[in-house]
């Protein structure tokens, strides 16, 4: 990697301050190291952010829960309180990595996380996504890539707690020059699916604060499939939040990782269950419009039928039928 | 005299270092003089360093190491390269292998992924650290009764895993020695083996020593 500068930050406005237009915020510095490994990116400064104050503690509310941007995944694991009240995303933190990782990786840097797609993490390829002209994988080794884009880059948005957070409706308060601004998990990423250079709609300068989880739904699930039993990145996940009255579903939200350059959610959907009773054909009905569309490329067709069970296992396991 | 205290230019250079910053910290001006010190601690702090060489301390083994580092040094590369403790080992220096498995204050990390100078403060314990008087720890001296490792160089890595793992839980489950060594990959595939040890060392072994262990 090369050479940068290195500064502690103390307060969110010193950090600003510190980061400039060409520096870099280090959390648990997973996905930062690797990127800097790569040269993929060379920032004049790294800011730790890791001393800011208030940043790194999950908080109970009557109406939702605040998780700062600094909590990591092995706290979110370790959570017993988190495990009853939100279980997918007890579910989708015990799946990240391994433990190495969640115990340093923050929920801050998971959102944040750039692309995994193997052509732009290689240091000599430059596709679309680092502002050259070709997108490797779409006619090449796409068997990761996505079923659903909004450019002309076909690489899926992995991040596990993006996946849930959509499901449970979550919002991220991002601080930009002093304002703090409240996006949903689809504003996060809205910029992944219009501009093929982004990762995410987070401009330089632009720091994750906490993310707020209303209580509306108090059954979770997330669930993913790798082609390792462990340690592995999602082929597809697929995560369903619901509340369930008179075993009907109410408010209920389904959202799925790595097919697309944003959390895939679809609107209609969640409205067509909303007051259903969940049996096996509803399942099977809403994963069919959850998926109505899809583009599959030559090596990643297989993801088309894997959602699918997922969507049904995940909708079953809500109810309490899986 | 606890709000007289008369302004020391350390403080004032805070205060200015902070106006041009915007917001915070109006309270450090009454503050007491022992939190102005502090202050003044965090304010050193928050300045740029590096790129080239800064002092680095790191408190490995309960020893304190001091070095002259890059802030781009990673802790992997400070413990080998620069202090001559080879414990730890490089296979991927990319966070996938888990043979430069170390404890940062009791939880297991990766050495690669993180920077030497964030270590500063943290406790780091590396394998060289887990003997005591001469005597190995549980974890190792079961890896040697069960015959956990061929060429050796993931054992440094399980042996911090299944170490941390043991120190919160006392009687893991076969399962959950998995979970916890999830990060570490045996190239020799001695997995079967290393379970063996791990639950060993946890005294709950298994009772046939011809017992196959699963891997679901
Ligand atoms: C082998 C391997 C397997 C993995 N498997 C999974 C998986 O299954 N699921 C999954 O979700 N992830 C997985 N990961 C990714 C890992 O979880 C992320 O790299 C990690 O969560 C990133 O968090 P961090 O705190 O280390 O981020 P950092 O590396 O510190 O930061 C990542 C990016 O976010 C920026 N950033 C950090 N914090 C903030 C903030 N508060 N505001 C604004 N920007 C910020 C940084 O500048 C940087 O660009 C895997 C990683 C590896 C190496
Ligand atoms: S999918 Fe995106 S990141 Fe991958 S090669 Fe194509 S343009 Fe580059
Ligand atoms: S060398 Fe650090 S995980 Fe492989
Ligand atoms: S014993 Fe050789 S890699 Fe594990």
């Amino acid at each position: 990697m090369k050479a940068f500068q290195y500064a502690t930050a103390h307060s969110t406005s010193s950090a600003r301050e510190l980061v400039g237009e060409k520096g870099a915020y280090l959390a648990g510095g997973n996905d930062l190291l690797g990127l800097l490994k790569e040269y993929l990116v060379s920032p004049e400064t790294l800011v730790n952010i890791k001393s800011l104050p208030g940043l790194n503690k999950i908080e109970r509310g009557e109406k939702f829960w605040t998780i700062g941007a600094l909590v990591t995944v092995a706290q979110i694991e370790n959570n017993a309180e988190i495990k009853k009240v939100f279980p997918g995303l007890h579910e989708a933190a015990t799946e990240i990595a391994s433990q190495q990782i969640r115990n340093v990786a923050t929920v801050g840097g998971n959102l944040a996380q750039h692309s995994r797609c193997w052509y732009f993490r290689h240091r000599d390829v430059k596709c679309l996504k680092k502002n050259g002209d070709l997108c490797y994988a779409r006619n090449s080794e796409n068997r990761y890539h996505s079923l659903f884009t909004g450019n002309d880059c076909i690489s899926p948005v992995v991040s596990s707690l993006a996946t849930i957070f959509t499901a449970l409706d979550a919002t991220a308060i991002i601080l930009r020059d002093g304002n703090e601004l409240r996006w949903s998990m689809a504003e996060l990423y809205a910029d992944a699916w219009s501009q093929r250079l982004a990762h995410n709609s987070l401009q330089p300068g632009d720091l994750i604060l906490r993310v707020e989880i209303p209580l509306a739904r108090s059954r979770s699930v997330f669930l993913q499939a790798s082609e390792k039993h462990a340690f592995d990145w999602a082929l597809v996940s697929c995560a369903a939040a619901a509340e369930i009255e008179n075993g009907k579903l109410k408010s209920p939200r389904v959202a799925l990782g790595s097919i697309s350059n944003v959390p895939h959610q679809v609107a209609a959907a969640n409205e067509f269950l909303n007051g259903k009773v969940l049996d096996d054909a509803i399942a099977t009905q809403a994963a069919a419009m959850i998926l109505q569309g899809a583009k599959p490329l030559e090596f990643n067709g297989y993801k088309v039928p894997l959602a699918e069970t997922l969507i049904r296992r995940a909708l079953l396991k809500l109810k309490g039928d899986a | 005299m606890k709000n007289s205290a008369p302004e020391n230019p350390g403080a004032h250079s805070r205060r200015t270092f902070l106006k041009s910053l915007g917001t915070v910290a109006a309270t450090a001006a009454t503050a007491q003089v022992k939190t102005v010190a502090a202050e003044l601690e965090k304010a050193n702090a928050e300045k740029i360093i590096g790129p080239d060489a800064v002092p680095v301390t790191l408190n490995v083994n309960g020893e304190k190491i001091k070095l002259l580092l890059e802030p781009r040094v990673t802790l992997l590369d400070a413990l080998r390269n620069y202090s001559s403790l080879t414990g730890a080992k490089e296979g991927c220096d990319r966070a996938t292998c888990g043979a430069c498995t170390v404890l940062f204050d009791d939880a297991p990390i990766y050495a690669c992924q993180k920077l030497a100078i964030e270590a500063q403060g943290h406790a780091i314990t590396t394998v060289e650290g887990l003997a005591k008087d001469g005597k190995l720890n549980k974890v190792q001296l079961a890896f040697i009764e069960k015959d956990a490792l061929q060429c050796g160089y993931c054992t440094p890595g399980f042996v911090m895993s299944i170490t941390a793992l043991l120190k919160k839980n006392f009687h893991p489950t076969a399962d959950e020695v998995k979970h916890a060594c999830a990060g570490n990959l045996c190239r020799c595939g001695c997995h079967p083996h290393i379970l063996q040890a791990a639950l060993k060392a946890a005294g709950v072994e298994h009772a046939s020593k011809t017992e196959v262990v699963t891997y679901a």
